[in-house]
């Protein structure tokens, strides 16, 4: 026994001072397997991350993160299913939105106290990241974003129908003129006005939500009552459904084909996140993309406040991580904190006022024309159900556009589930 | 031969051409550049013939892609449980069907109930069963709940009962063991019927996505039936759709090669296991 | 005493040695996991909150059970008159067809049953004032029931089409055999993978050929009317190979002596196919049917992946709704209910595979 203790003594002192630390890490985001290490010149959300993993792999001394394979549709779940089955990742990503559900059992590690001792300096995050990353009182993640919805825009499909002045797009500042400027757009065009993912991906939901947001209404109240067959929620679905019957717009593209509408040039708006400006500014320079003239807009305030749907990405760390492992996924959430400028090349907004107020950032592409919607930030109570309630919203509203639901039915029956599942 | 047959034939190619058209499609996108793809996927002849032609697709997927690596998980499992199924169906088929043993009704009764459990029904519990033993993300959790399979218990049972038992009983009149029995004689007799049951099961296997989707969270464990959910899932923001096609045939190519080897016992073992089914 | 070594094995040892890995693996993987199932669905089971700590269950006794398939103020009546009046009719042939001697005893009771539970079960419905607590389960269960209602016939009557066509020991029909059996091989996330983008009305082939010939691209995918008609293709695309060859086989058991008799009685083609092929086939057609049937109603991949339950839940499948209960929502004890119920449907359709095949032996 001894001799063994002996030669495994002996066996560490030849492999170096410490074995490397193995690092498990899930995202989403998307694959990007050439991403390479070099974290200033990728594009796109999925290579911007896995770069910088890559290159904290490399760099960060006794540490090697290996990332694991999570889709997007299935992420939660398998995330879930991880933490469930014991094997939770020692670092992973997730929404603001999703701490009640993990922090409230415990499941998160609370970092506060080892922030400092890491490198990462809490102080330099904004107020609303501080926030963001807040659950009772204790810190739970690094914030690593927020990303909201946009408006991108054709400029070259505005212009043809008159809706540029001074070189910036005139948005519509009520339902009314929102449908006005869709007939201007197919009269002057022939293409829809705009186009998002109505089919799909919760993105009506989000729109829909903004334009609830803005009429000072919300889907549930903090203390947990549904409150979506409303006024306001009539308003703000009727605003969109508009467009769709005068065939202004298309409900029934999905993600995949309403950004390749917008890039065709076939439709002046696409309502999409922060996450996709770098790439629709490289689309729009190459030659055979019919976009050419891109420009970014803050959600416009069709009702009375300005409103639009923001999230927060994080990252976290399970709370039954401990020892070394603990200490190599800090340095690994530090080194993520250190590339935040990185990270807002795809167009989130970053979370640290240095970065924020930084040269680099500021001039980055497009980055002016939407500088106000840090202020119009919004979102849903916090809701352990957040998931499942989303999934309802999305339900009844492609019931309405795509399957002509009554309205006022629709949002009944979403009211319905909803107050189900706050109160379960 | 008369001429109605090779109108018959050529009646059928056009169905069959166009059963294939979705699989050539896959095929000819893979060999198309994204950048084209990203626009459109119609170039020529529908997007049926890969013109404008590149490997670009495959030589990223060899140098960066783990699909050869999901491929080579799968085909551990695959195999894995092919076996697994083949042990556990053979020996049990070959009890039930000649040995006497007390309580036989009875074990035969409990496997046709069993035959009612769908696997889908019992996943919940199989989940939090491996989680209370840690075996996720390992490959017997992959294939240790699909090798108790009753149907291919009474698969192979109604073949055993089909063969004359003059064969066995001389053996036995020799003296020789029932376990050498059935090693050396009716084995090799059940060819066929393991040759179907190794097909259906391999096809199963490599076909199981609510499983692993639940138990293999790791890299290390990942099928190519998750990798490739993960990619499609993915693929609306990531590498371009020729490079998602050329992952789909990477997955494929090898079990089309397999099947097109072995298709001869396909049909003729199915003659053996479906009619008496 | 004889020497251990030479002793053969008595018939139970051997019977044991070889019944042992099926008993173990089966009581293992099937039966207790299958008890277990039932247990979960009797607590209130959050997935996270049990693996952080496992006293985090609560014993609800059915309410599960309640909270999944009943509602508030649930009335009985003619809510369904479609099914009911099948139902009825279906036991009015019943009735006749066992009086008048046509079917067994045994046959006529499974077939009276199934026609009660289809006047009896669409009644149920809430009143003004009620609601179903979850109003989710029934839709998916009638999706996942139209699926197969769909994905079974359609399988089911190309493969016998193809099969018949195909039974003839020819290099070129065995070429044709393989050609329609190659998709068979593709796992299902290959076959959502070329579906999904064959449909797509942008850059799939489908639209492509459709534009050529003018028409406006349809959004299979997304579009109500289409999106369970676009899973139902490509899972017959995909399954229809195994149906096909069992067809064959069972075909290749019909002696060639009846078709040459039929011949001098003027019955070829389509005729003998009708009058000789099919009654021969009859226990073949059953089979393909019942695996068929347990094998949809466990449909998962192509909702799941296609079209994500959606556009509005219309492709909302109960296997989908039980990993969403249980993985998305967290919910384990209401998934295993669910699953409870699947197990049910299942074992109805295995019961009916055995009575039908009782009879024919």
């Amino acid at each position: 026994m001894k001799h063994l203790m002996l030669t495994a003594a002996a066996l560490t002192v030849l492999a170096g001072a410490a074995p490397a630390q193995e690092i498990t890490l899930a995202r989403f985001f998307g694959a990007c397997e050439d991403a390479g290490t070099d974290t200033t010149t990728s594009t796109g959300e999925a290579c911007i991350i896995q770069s910088i993993i890559n290159a904290a792999d490399a760099e960060i001394d006794g540490v090697s993160i290996e990332t694991l394979p999570t889709d997007w549709g299935n992420y939660y779940d398998q995330v879930k299913a991880a933490f469930a089955g014991g094997s939770a990742p020692d670092v992973f990503v997730m929404h603001r939105h999703r701490i009640p559900e993990f922090a409230g059992i415990g499941a998160l590690a609370e970092i506060s106290g080892e922030l400092e001792a890491a490198g990462i300096d809490a102080s330099d995050w904004s107020e609303t990241a501080r926030e963001a990353v807040t659950y009772n009182g204790g810190i739970y993640g690094v914030p690593m974003d927020f990303h909201a919805n946009l408006w991108h825009v054709n400029m070259e499909l505005m212009e043809a129908a008159g809706l540029v002045e001074d070189g910036v797009p005139v948005l519509p500042s009520s339902p009314e003129e929102l449908l006005a400027h869709a007939q201007q757009v197919k009269e002057a065009t022939g293409q829809d006005y705009l186009a998002a993912d109505f089919a799909q991906f919760p993105i009506g939901v989000r729109l829909v939500l903004a334009l609830m947001w803005q009429q000072d209404a919300n889907i549930f109240t903090e203390d947990g009552t549904a409150t979506i067959d409303t006024e306001a929620g009539q308003n703000a679905v009727t605003a969109i459904t508009q467009l769709f019957d005068a065939e202004l717009a298309n409900p029934q593209l999905n993600y995949a084909d309403s950004q390749q509408a917008f890039l065709n040039g076939e439709a002046a708006i696409l309502v999409n996140g922060t996450w996709v400006v770098d790439f629709y500014t490289a689309e729009a320079a190459k030659e055979e993309v019919a976009l050419d003239d891109y420009y970014v807009a803050d959600f416009p305030t069709l009702f009375e406040i300005g409103a639009t749907w923001a999230d927060s990405h994080m990252w976290a760390m399970p709370s039954t991580l401990e020892g070394a492992d603990r200490e190599a996924a800090l340095k690994v959430l530090a080194f993520i904190n250190e590339h935040n400028i990185d990270w807002a090349r795809t167009g989130h907004m970053a979370v640290r006022t240095s970065v924020v107020e930084s040269n680099a950032y500021t001039s980055l592409p497009h980055r002016d024309e939407y500088a106000g919607t840090a202020a119009i930030a919004r979102d849903t109570p916090p809701s352990e159900r957040y998931g499942a309630i989303q999934d309802v919203l999305n339900r009844e509203l492609q019931a309405i556009w795509l399957t002509g639901k009554d309205v006022s039915a629709a949002l009944s029956d979403a009211e319905v589930e909803v107050q189900d599942l706050l109160d379960r | 031969m008369d001429r109605g047959y090779y109108w018959l034939v050529f009646a059928l190619a056009v169905p069959a051409f166009l059963w294939l058209v979705p699989t050539l499609w896959m095929v000819s996108l893979s060999f198309q550049p994204n950048e084209v793809l990203a626009r459109t996927t119609s170039t020529t002849f529908f997007g049926l013939i890969p013109i404008p032609f590149t490997a670009e697709n495959y030589a990223a997927l060899f140098a960066f892609g783990q699909t050869p690596w999901w491929f080579l998980n799968s085909l551990i499992v695959a195999v894995g449980m092919t076996l697994g199924v083949l042990l556990v169906s053979t020996t049990a088929g070959y009890a039930l069907a000649r040995l006497d043993f007390p309580f036989k009704k009875t074990v035969m009764v409990i496997c046709l109930v069993g035959l009612m459990v769908p696997e889908q029904a019992v996943f919940i519990p199989l989940y939090t069963m491996f989680a209370d033993l840690g075996w996720h993300n390992s490959y017997h959790a992959l294939i240790l709940p699909r090798m108790a399979v009753p149907i291919g218990v009474f698969l192979m049972m109604q073949f055993f009962q089909a063969i004359p038992k003059d064969i066995e009983e001389a053996a036995l009149i020799d003296g020789v063991g029932r376990l050498h029995i059935f090693w050396y004689i009716m084995l090799p007799l059940a060819r066929p019927a393991m040759m179907t049951l190794a097909i259906l099961t391999f096809l199963y296997a490599w076909n199981d996505y609510l499983w692993p989707l639940v138990s293999a969270q790791s890299r290390d464990y990942f099928t190519i039936t998750l990798g490739l959910a993960s990619i499609q899932s993915n693929f609306a923001q990531s590498e371009g759709l020729g490079r998602v096609m050329a992952s789909g045939v990477i997955a494929s190519l090898p079990v089309v090669i397999l099947f097109l080897i072995f298709q001869r016992y396909v049909v003729q073992a199915m003659t053996v296991g479906g009619s008496k089914g | 005493m004889q020497t251990k070594a030479r002793r053969p094995l008595t018939e139970r040892q051997t019977a044991l040695i070889l019944l042992a890995p099926f008993l173990v693996t089966y009581a293992l993987f099937l039966v207790y996991p299958f008890f277990r199932g039932i247990w979960i669905s009797l607590h209130d089971w959050n997935l996270l909150a049990v693996a952080f700590n496992p006293d985090a269950k609560e014993f609800v006794g059915l309410r599960n059970y309640e909270r999944v398939m009943w509602g508030r103020d649930i009335a009985w009546g003619f809510a369904s008159p479609v099914l009911q009046t099948l139902g009825a009719l279906g036991l009015a042939a019943t009735a006749w067809a066992y009086l008048t001697g046509r079917i067994a005893r045994f046959n006529a009771v499974v077939l009276a049953v199934v026609s009660v539970l289809l006047i009896v079960l669409p009644g149920f419905h809430p009143d003004e004032e009620g609601r179903w607590y979850d109003r989710r389960f029934w839709p998916t269960v009638g999706n996942t029931i139209l699926f197969v209602a769909l994905a079974v016939p359609g399988v089911t009557f190309t493969a016998l089409v193809l099969a018949a066509c195909l039974n003839r020991e020819t290099r070129a029909m065995g070429t044709l055999r393989t050609l329609f059996f190659l998709s068979q091989v593709l796992s299902v996330t290959v076959v959502t993978l070329i579906w999904q983008i064959m449909f797509s009305p942008r850059q799939g082939l489908i639209a492509n050929v459709t534009g050529v010939l003018g028409a406006s691209p349809i959004n299979w995918l997304t579009d109500e009317r289409f999106a369970m008609a676009a899973i139902v293709i490509a899972t017959i695309w995909w399954s229809l190979g195994i149906a096909m060859i069992l067809f064959l086989a069972g075909l290749q058991d019909i002696s060639k002596d009846i078709y040459e008799a039929a011949a001098i009685d003027d019955a070829t083609g389509v005729k003998a196919f009708w009058y000789i092929t099919l009654p021969n086939l009859k226990r073949t057609i059953t089979l393909v049917v019942v695996l068929q049937i347990i094998l949809h109603f466990q449909v998962f991949g192509q909702a799941h992946l296609m079209t994500q339950g959606g556009p509005n839940d219309s492709t909302q499948v109960l296997v989908r709704y039980i990993y969403q209960t249980g993985f998305r929502d967290s919910e384990l004890g209401r998934a295993s209910a669910m699953a409870v119920f699947l197990f049910l449907i299942m074992g109805a359709f295995s019961l009916i595979q055995f009575a039908v095949g009782r009879e024919k032996s």
